[in-house]
């Protein structure tokens, strides 16, 4: 998503909405989340949740806009986000592109062939900004161990 | 005089030794199919405890999503990261279309 982000930065506009943790300590932890040191109890309070996110941004040089759902998860709920999800919306407010419930249906390459649709492919590289730490990786029959895009690995072509 | 099946005592033992056995079977099986799911889930899953994590936190969740393509997206009131200011998501919606990436750190 870094990448697409670097590449389509000027023509639309991105937001990254933390929500509640898909593998905490307290619940259903992976071992690689231990192995790369991702380790949190799922946040009982606001601030808990902020300095997570905090943490999330700033070990991973993370660069898209970003903003946290509140403790009571509406913005979990009223896009049936956890533990990870894409949409595009138009705008005029419409859904344009919803994508499927992650790990397994998270497909960043879909939101790009969407703006590939409406813009044109990408023919100038922009500079990327690549994550310094990268720490996740979607296991198979799990959810991603860490679901936001610069925690993700990027794909052989580097487009992820 | 007609005599049905498993009428006399004989018969009536040998029925339900059969049945019996049919019980045994059906239950063997579905323990065995049971288990051999249960050991395909947890090679999938990486261990027994990922299989516990799926069918706890991921399976109720496996068929959410009511929101399809052309209708409105909900508008939702979102802490900014600086832990004290708000801002609503449609706020960033109007000009541009906007991708939204929803997760988490872990």
């Amino acid at each position: 998503m870094v990448k697409i982000y670097s590449d389509y930065k000027d023509r639309a506009d991105f937001l990254t909405v933390y929500v509640r943790e898909a593998h905490p300590t307290d619940e259903w932890q992976m071992k690689s989340n231990v192995k790369e040191d991702v380790c949190y109890a799922q946040p009982k309070t606001l601030e808990q949740r902020v300095a997570i996110a905090k943490d999330f941004v700033e070990r991973q040089k993370y660069p898209l806009p970003f903003g946290i759902d509140d403790m009571n998860n509406a913005a979990d709920l009223a896009y049936s986000a956890w533990p990870e999800r894409l949409y595009v919306i138009d705008e005029r407010g419409h859904i344009a592109y919803a994508g499927g419930i992650g790990p397994f249906k998270y497909d960043p390459q879909e939101v790009r062939a969407w703006l590939t649709k409406r813009f044109g492919p990408v023919t100038q590289t922009s500079p990327t900004v690549t994550p310094s730490a990268p720490t996740g990786s979607a296991q198979p029959g799990g959810p991603a161990t860490a679901a936001l895009p610069a925690a993700t690995p990027a794909t052989a072509d580097g487009t992820r | 005089m007609v005599r049905t099946q498993f009428s006399g005592p004989t018969e009536k033992l040998l029925g339900v030794a059969i049945m019996s056995r049919f019980w045994k079977w059906t239950l063997g099986s579905v323990v065995g199919l049971l288990v051999i799911a249960f050991a395909g889930l947890s090679f999938m899953a990486g261990s027994p405890k990922d299989v516990y994590g799926l069918v706890r936190y991921a399976l109720p969740h496996m068929h959410r999503g009511k929101l399809h393509v052309g209708e409105d997206a909900p508008d939702v009131k979102l802490l900014a990261l600086d832990g004290s200011s708000r801002f609503h998501l449609r706020e960033r919606t109007g000009s541009r279309p906007l991708v939204v990436i929803f997760g988490s750190y872990t």
